[in-house]
């Protein structure tokens, strides 16, 4: 079962072959075997999962009409909050922080009849690039247990890599989700700013944070693209209307005559073996009848620096909610009010939260914040229109994903290093458009390696073709870590 | 020691009033906003800063703030924006206020107010929109957050730094309440914090051009209460100055944050201006930026009800009303809807308005209610001042009538008067010729008196006449007979 996809699953169960029951249990039964060595999970629904799970199963024999996410296990990143359960963001500070209310995103799930399976791992408030920076446990690579899976939504990406579930959700403010993608061997796609809403998302960097989804296959993502694209009066920055049909969209995809735009000379400093995978799929892309043309993107260069000062500047502002009053862990050390916010931080938030607020809080400080914070954003629009001139000779743009494939954990101890794991990804966040990383074969260690294809604003039905396309034309998703290629016994 | 000269200084005073909106749901959440009630119950995840909630904008709020910019001939932002404004504080939900920085929704404009009879034109720097802290509540060994008033819509008035006295504040003050009340935008209560106010005060020499160091007192709630803390903060400025003729007056007196002390009747120093918190606005990128549009502003604009001063001169141009009396009446409200109301039916709109400023104003003023709330309908009190118009009834006898009607103010006055006989005028003349009669033949000095030229004496004769009949003659008449026998 585990091989199959959530359409496959969705339609043995829409067929009756298979009950909401089988697929929750064999779910968890998976999850029990294989997340000891995975570690994607943090907090497991069990008991709602297989109760949302029977009732599905009622509903359907009572001949009532299920929804489009039928039966279909969904894992969530524990920075998305379903109510009354835990929601920790990875870290000390909300280890008892029970979550009032249901991300819109989750609700639209339930909606649809998906089965939540529960939290998944992710460093600490969505900040970092390998999930190390949990406050809980680390979360392994599928293809090689020593590696991580990236991050931030390192948990939600093993997950599925794993065929623990078909889908989970994620949330990408600066490649969190294409990258870990890349990493474990599937799709990730993050969606045009605005088009999922971000309510009930813990905030990061909200201008730049964006829920989107894992899988296997790109029709996979499409499908409940559907359902969380919905529109959400909950969140300001929400796109007010209803996504297209991306699912059936899918079928018609083709390449031919489409101008995709590499901006080659960005990509020199690739390492060898990555610049031979991107360039074969450079190939496919040809083959496929896509025209290839050169554009310019060196203000990329600058992404680290802008995306580096923007978000830890939100993130500060986001994070000041935190300080022991409402919610969260207070220090049981502090005396006065002062304590109270200097003892419950300084214990609750791990060094690189600290480090991202002490970093967010200076390039805002007066006397600072017009040569960082101000110049940033100047950088931010010019990012905008050198994208624009971009997409003005091309339909959509493609990169790499990442710039090497999975790193052994505790590898990467210098923070400068780790944050230059984003160069190809950030862009797509500080302009807003969506950006999907695609399977695209494997380096000589067997380690997964992605392409990233970047739409202009609102073209995510053109990103997810062009996708399509891709995969059907190569297959590398279908390849499942061999450790996890078992049936669980029932 | 030299006596100090005040006349020789001139304050500069800028204020900044804090509006609270009264819409129904707070700025950016759909908690209702409502005081009064047990803390933390008007609250949802946005009030009290849950992980994952937005704002969302309250375009109620924003109708109210462009009434408000339109009422003072202000420029509406067709693009303005919110700000984040961070510091930590318990009654703050997310430790950052969501206000406008660079780009506030109203700018420009001016109140006119009067002044001790004089009509000023008060020009306002700008007036933008932001949510309201809760508030913290201190008990013996701990203290607790009420998050009901965290998120009530604020609009923040910041005038120019044109105001020069206490007095001045307070008229500019009043004229800004009246503005809001009348466009439905605050209940203005004050016990109820919806008006909150803060003063920058600085003073220089007359002879000066640029400004002196300024100190900024914060948080008074009361016209009274700022009023009397302006006006010792002046003086103690002066003082300052004064006394210390040689000092460099930037050292002398340092920028800062003051609280007035109500008991000891003088501004307490808070923080030094260099102590102040750095804010590190930037933009809130939860919210989209406010656009509007020129078809929204016309509309909002054709809808404007009439404004206090636009009132004012129909009172005093077309109805004839005294300065004073349009003014106490357009203080009020509720009392100046009531009076409309009356007018429809009644005849004399000045004497309407005495009977509602002066006397039912007097009889009602302890029980804290409204006339309405009495239960004394307008048109009630309009047959009232219809009853002396006419003669029906003398002034006297109304005053009996309305003491009447706080007993019993569902019932008529007109019924009130038939069914009581004391309330009923003598009208033949012939009884009211024969008190004149024995009035005059018991006061033969006033008759010699008046006849010497002393016109006082007429209005004691009068006076005698009304007392003699318990006022129930028509002071007309016992004038036009009492004229006649004297002549």
């Amino acid at each position: 079962m585990h091989k199959l996809s959530a359409i496959e699953l969705k339609d043995l169960f829409v067929k009756g072959e298979i009950s909401a029951e089988q697929i929750a249990k064999h779910t968890l039964n998976r999850i029990e075997k294989y997340d000891a060595d995975v570690g994607s999970f943090l907090d497991i629904h069990a008991d709602k999962m297989l109760r949302k799970a029977k009732e599905l199963d009622a509903k359907k024999k009572s001949g009532q009409k299920v929804g489009s996410m039928a039966a279909i296990p969904v894992a969530i990143k524990d920075n998305i909050n379903i109510k009354d359960t835990i929601t920790t963001c990875a870290s000390k500070f909300l280890t008892n922080y029970k979550a009032v209310f249901d991300a819109s995103v989750c609700k639209f799930l339930e909606e649809e009849d998906a089965l939540i399976i529960g939290k998944t791992n992710l460093d600490e408030f969505a900040m970092g690039s390998s999930t190390e920076n949990s406050a809980f446990k680390k979360t392994k690579n599928p293809w090689n247990l020593t590696c991580t899976p990236g991050g931030s939504s390192g948990g939600s990406a093993a997950a599925v890599a794993a065929r623990l579930c078909p889908l989970s959700l994620g949330s990408d403010t600066g490649g969190s989700i294409r990258q870990p993608a890349a990493f474990t061997g599937i799709v990730g796609f993050k969606p045009t700013y605005g088009r999922v809403s971000r309510y009930g998302l813990v905030a990061f960097a909200s201008s730049l944070d964006q829920i989107g989804p894992f899988s296997t296959t790109v029709a996979d993502t499409a499908l409940i693209m559907q359902t969380i694209s919905k529109s959400c009066p909950y969140d300001s920055t929400n796109i007010h209307q209803d996504a297209p049909d991306y699912l059936s969209c899918l079928q018609t995809a083709s390449l031919k005559g489409k101008k995709i735009g590499v901006p080659w000379h960005f990509l020199e400093k690739l390492s060898e073996e990555s610049k031979n995978n991107f360039n074969q799929a450079v190939e496919v892309f040809k083959s496929l009848g896509a025209d290839i043309v050169n554009i310019d993107l060196d203000i990329l260069k600058y992404s680290i620096a802008v995306y580096y000062v923007l978000a830890t500047a939100e993130a500060s502002a986001n994070l000041a909610r935190f300080d022991g009053i409402r919610y969260g862990v207070r220090s049981q050390k502090a005396t006065n009010l002062e304590e109270v916010y200097e003892f419950s931080r300084q214990e609750g938030f791990g060094p690189e939260v600290k480090n991202r607020i002490l970093l967010g809080t200076y390039v805002l400080s007066s006397g600072f914040k017009d040569a960082y914070y101000k110049k940033a954003q100047q950088v931010r629009t010019l990012m905008v229109q050198k994208f624009k001139e971009a997409f003005s000779m091309c339909s959509l743009v493609l990169m790499p994903t990442s710039p090497i494939p999975a790193f052994t954990i505790g590898e990467i101890q210098d923070p400068l290093q780790m944050y230059l794991q984003d160069i190809y990804t950030i862009a797509a966040n500080l302009i807003g458009a969506p950006a999907i990383s695609v399977p695209s074969g494997f380096n000589k260690n067997n380690m997964p390696l992605g392409i990233q294809i970047i739409g202009p604003q609102l073209h995510d039905k053109e990103v997810l073709c062009a996708a399509h396309s891709y995969e059907q034309a190569t297959g590398h998703g279908k390849i499942i870590p061999s450790y996890f290629d078992n049936e669980v016994s029932k | 020691m030299k006596e100090i000269d005040y006349d020789l200084w001139e304050p500069v005073i800028g204020l900044e009033v804090h509006v609270q909106l009264n819409t129904k749901s707070k700025l950016f959440s759909h908690a209702p906003n409502r005081f009064g009630d047990e803390p933390n119950t008007n609250i949802t995840d946005v009030c009290t800063g849950q992980p994952g909630s937005l704002p969302v904008l309250n375009k109620e709020a924003v109708k109210k703030a462009v009434q408000f910019g339109l009422a003072i001939k202000a420029n509406i932002s067709r693009f303005s924006k919110f700000d984040r404004k961070s510091y930590f504080y318990p009654d703050s939900p997310r430790n950052y206020q969501i206000t406008q920085f660079d780009h506030p929704i109203i700018l420009g404009g001016s109140i006119v107010a009067d002044v001790e009879g004089t009509t000023k034109i008060f020009p306002v720097n700008r007036a933008h929109i932001e949510d309201d802290a809760g508030m913290l509540k201190h008990f013996s060994t701990f203290a607790g957050v009420d998050y009901n008033r965290a998120g009530v819509p604020l609009i923040e008035v910041v005038s120019e730094p044109c105001i020069h006295s206490a007095k001045d504040a307070v008229a500019y003050a009043t004229a800004l309440k009246s503005i809001m009340e009348y466009i439905d935008a605050s209940d203005c209560n004050m016990e109820e914090g919806c008006l909150r106010f803060d003063a920058n005060i600085s003073v220089r020499l007359k002879t000066e051009k640029g400004f002196r160091n300024k100190i900024e007192i914060k948080n008074m709630n009361s016209f009274h209460n700022m009023e009397m803390a302006i006006e010792s903060e002046i003086k103690r400025q002066i003082r300052l100055y004064s006394e210390h003729p040689h000092e460099d007056p930037k050292k002398l007196l340092r920028s800062g944050t003051y609280r007035f002390d109500l008991e000891k009747k003088e501004t307490v120093l808070m923080r030094y201006k260099e102590e102040a918190e750095d804010y590190r606005y930037f933009p809130e990128p939860d919210l989209v930026p406010i656009v509007l549009t020129e078809s929204y502003i016309e509309q909002v604009k054709a809808h404007l009800p009439e404004l206090p001063h636009e009132r004012n001169k129909r009172y005093t141009e077309s109805l004839g009303l005294p300065q004073a009396s349009a003014a106490t009446l357009i203080n009020d409200k509720n009392m100046c809807f009531y009076f409309e109301e009356a007018l429809k039916t009644c005849k004399s709109a000045k004497n309407l308005c005495n009977w509602l400023i002066v006397e039912f104003t007097g009889r009602i003023k302890d029980s804290g209610k409204t006339l309405e709330q009495f239960g004394i309908k307008p048109e009630n009190v309009a047959h009232l001042v219809n009853m002396i118009e006419d003669g029906t009834i003398t002034g006297k006898i109304a005053k009996s009538v309305a003491d009447d009607m706080i007993v019993t103010p569902s019932k008529d006055c007109r019924d009130i008067v038939k069914e009581n006989p004391d309330y009923q005028p003598l009208q033949d003349t012939s009884s009211i010729e024969a008190l004149i009669d024995q009035v005059l033949s018991e006061n033969a000095q006033s008759i010699a008196d008046y006849k010497a030229g002393k016109t006082k004496a007429f209005a004691f004769l009068i006076g005698q006449v009304m007392k003699l009949c318990k006022g129930k003659a028509s002071p007309t008449i016992v004038n036009e007979i009492l004229t006649k026998k004297l002549q």
